[in-house]
């Protein structure tokens, strides 16, 4: 009896998992294309379903089911369906970490299956962040993210500050005057209450890396095969002069060193930043929906060191390897990256976006929502020479963003800080160089 | 002595107060976020009250995306899965506590061993093996995984439980005629509920918090937890849709302060039967 309660018992497991199995190859053939997406704002994630709907109703027999992911969590979800293979069909992500994943072997390369019409229309600097020396390319770049400087027009008014130009745009030196001039105790009592700008530096690795470019810095070199960093004197100028702003002007409010970008508008808004320093072009959207009624405020073109170039990551539209329908899923992004659609995504994520038939469009040369100065920048956009080190993603996180913190705070100099990200750098990047990963 | 006796019942007070504000300032703000227009969140000049009540945020919520279907997903998991570990911690803490073996120290220790691995670490294999049964992108799946995530803590608990009971009080049912059943059920089990009740509120809140096994192993938006889709109004850079993330977590935490109260008065049901039976 006993032996037979057993056998009866192993019996109903394997019947329940093949029954299982088999349901999950029945299922596999009529799959739909696996799509996710990392908008997250409304009318992003709005326009993004608009789309899969209209092609799913254009395409009854290949359809596309929208997945939103989340920008938190998307390095952990994605290298888990990599390692796994459960993997989406195609998915939204950014240029500075597909092209760590492409190194890995975890892309299909895109080159053989982009369109010439494509091919020609989106920006050269656009491509160059997504593609290997080799020539393989890890995802389609959509949409541009790039650092503006937003002022606040009232403030500028009062203190008789004319804004720049795209004609005649601001040097580093102008902005600090500029600064130093709008700072102010407003009511008295010995405390500032209105500082000349706010930069988010709380994680500023992405901010120091783009701008050192226009100082003719870029902290990675490459020697030979491989990345090593340097931070000389171009880089310090950068970071002396931002310590200078917050501690000998204190026109930076100190409230930037823990602060993000985003978490810099509030008081922007309340008139306690006359200007936000480094923010991302995305930032115009808080502003346009939800600034105070009577707010004015614009975008100053790129501030100019020794040139105005900055330097440039893209959003990006990727087919992992492992996904088994790599033709029908280009399809798909064929589509969805279409002039008209790409022109509809970079207008409801407030980004340039990457095709030269977009930003021929009215809409992106509008000076309602500073369109036509934030455009103006794709013509000073620069691709970092950090991009394809191994290890750039781990180094930001580990390296830069903490020894930059405590030098912004002001523990330490700028030479103990240059000094600790060589030697912390080189420690991290020389672990890659072990693996024999090469960009 | 009364002076004393009073301004120390006085400070006690007081700290209690202050205690309860500290906790309650979180929830109060969320609430009062949640009832703010946009621009008034991002006034610069923040105010504890709303000026202007608006019930935007929640209409946002309850139209624009599925907060009442993964909060119905989240449930069921949390449930099903609460019961599961309770149906097998139970039984097994009271096998490992009265029937002595050379093995249940060892098994002790595993269990422990066990709580260090981290997330990632398992969750590629726990992946695949999900997947070779069919069982990624299925509740069911997901509720297992939690039942083996919170099984050992559960029976740690449970362990030391039961360990505190007195034997003698169960070799006193048996000597006034009582079976084993008769032992479990009626003298072990009314003893045995506060710390079920704690147990099964460990469980619960472990599963309804649960954001990355949820996240990886769910494909279909349709069977997305509370914790994803609350994940999904952050944004780039720490941005995030404060308004509509502050409505959709305030009806997030509804079932937890039902499920609260309701476990508040088993617990203490529990624990007065326990001392009055045994």
């Amino acid at each position: 009896m006993k032996r037979n309660l057993i056998i009866l018992f192993f019996f109903v497991i394997v019947s329940v998992v093949i029954f299982l199995m088999t349901r999950e190859e029945k299922e596999k053939k009529n799959l739909p294309l696996r799509f996710v997406s990392l908008a997250w704002q409304e009318r992003s994630i709005a326009t993004n379903l608009s789309i899969v709907k209209e092609w799913n109703d254009q395409h009854p027999d290949l359809q596309v089911e929208y997945i939103q992911g989340t920008w938190n969590s998307a390095h952990d979800y994605l290298i888990t369906a990599f390692e796994t293979g459960d993997v989406p069909d195609i998915f939204h992500y950014e240029s500075s970490v597909i092209i760590d994943y492409a190194m890995r072997g975890y892309l299909t390369d895109l080159a053989p299956y982009i369109t010439t019409e494509m091919k020609n229309d989106i920006l050269d600097v656009a491509w160059a962040t997504v593609t290997r020396p080799n020539g393989e390319v890890g995802g389609i770049p959509f949409l541009i993210e790039s650092l503006v400087v937003l002022y606040n027009k009232s403030l500028f008014d009062e203190a008789g500050i004319v804004p720049p130009t795209i004609e005649k745009p601001w040097t580093w030196d102008d902005l600090r005057k500029a600064a130093i001039t709008l700072t102010k105790d407003t009511d008295g009592n010995n405390v500032i209450d209105q500082y000349g700008a706010g930069i988010g530096l709380r994680n500023s690795a992405n901010i120091i890396m783009n701008t050192s470019i226009s100082f003719g810095g870029s902290f990675f070199r490459k020697e030979g095969d491989h990345f090593i960093v340097k931070v000389k004197d171009e880089e310090k100028k950068l970071l002396q002069t931002i310590v200078d702003m917050i501690y000998k002007d204190k026109s930076v409010s100190p409230a930037s060193i823990g602060e993000s970008g985003a978490g810099m508008i509030p008081g922007f808004f309340s008139g306690k930043y006359a200007m936000l320093v480094g923010i991302g072009s995305w930032g115009r959207q808080q502003l346009v929906e939800n600034a105070p009624k009577d707010f004015k405020w614009g975008v100053m073109p790129p501030l100019k060191a020794k040139t105005q170039m900055y330097g440039v990551s893209t959003q990006t539209l990727s087919i992992p390897k492992k996904s088994k329908r790599t033709k029908e899923a280009m399809m798909y992004i064929d589509y969805m990256l279409s002039s008209t659609n790409t022109a509809r995504l970079a207008l409801d994520d407030w980004m340039i976006p990457s095709r030269k038939s977009c930003l021929e469009m009215p809409e992106f040369k509008d000076t309602i929502g500073s369109w036509d100065i934030t455009c103006s920048a794709v013509n000073t956009l620069g691709v970092g020479s950090w991009l394809g080190a191994p290890g750039y993603v781990e180094w930001k996180s580990r390296v830069a963003n903490p020894v930059l913190q405590e030098l912004f705070a002001g523990r330490l100099t700028v030479d103990e800080a240059a000094k600790r990200i060589e030697r912390e750098s080189n420690i991290v990047l020389s672990r890659y160089k072990k693996r024999g990963e090469v960009w | 002595m009364n002076v004393k006796k009073y301004l120390s019942k006085a400070t006690i007070h007081f700290l209690i107060i202050v205690y309860i504000v500290f906790l309650l300032f979180p929830l109060v703000w969320v609430v009062s976020s949640s009832l703010k227009s946009t621009p008034e969140i991002y006034s610069g000049s923040p105010t504890i009250l709303p000026q202007q009540i608006t019930f935007d945020h929640y209409i946002s919520v309850i139209e624009g995306q599925q907060v009442f279907l993964t909060m119905w997903n989240s449930v069921i998991v949390g449930i099903v899965s609460t019961i599961l570990v309770l149906l097998i911690a139970v039984p097994s803490a009271y096998a490992m506590v009265r029937y002595k073996s050379i093995i249940n120290s060892g098994i002790l220790g595993w269990i422990l061993v066990s709580q260090i691995f981290p997330v990632i670490l398992v969750m590629i294999p726990l992946y695949v093996l999900l997947r070779y049964m069919g069982l990624t992108d299925s509740l069911v799946g997901l509720t297992l995984i939690y039942v083996v995530w919170s099984l050992p803590f559960v029976l740690w608990m449970m362990h030391g439980y039961v360990k505190s009971i007195p034997i003698e009080l169960e070799e006193a049912a048996v000597i006034d005629g009582a079976n084993r059943a008769q032992v479990i059920f009626k003298v072990l089990m009314p003893l045995l509920l506060p710390a079920i009740g704690a147990s099964a509120l460990f469980a619960f809140i472990s599963a309804w918090n649960e954001f990355f096994f949820a996240f990886v192993l769910m494909k279909s938006p349709a069977l997305a937890t509370l914790q994803v889709e609350l994940a999904r109004y952050t944004g780039m850079e720490g941005q995030a849709r404060t308004g509509p993330l502050a409505a959709a977590s305030v009806i997030a935490t509804i079932p937890s302060i039902i499920l609260f109260v309701f476990m508040r008065k088993w617990l203490t049901t529990g624990l007065v039967s326990g001392a009055l039976k045994g």
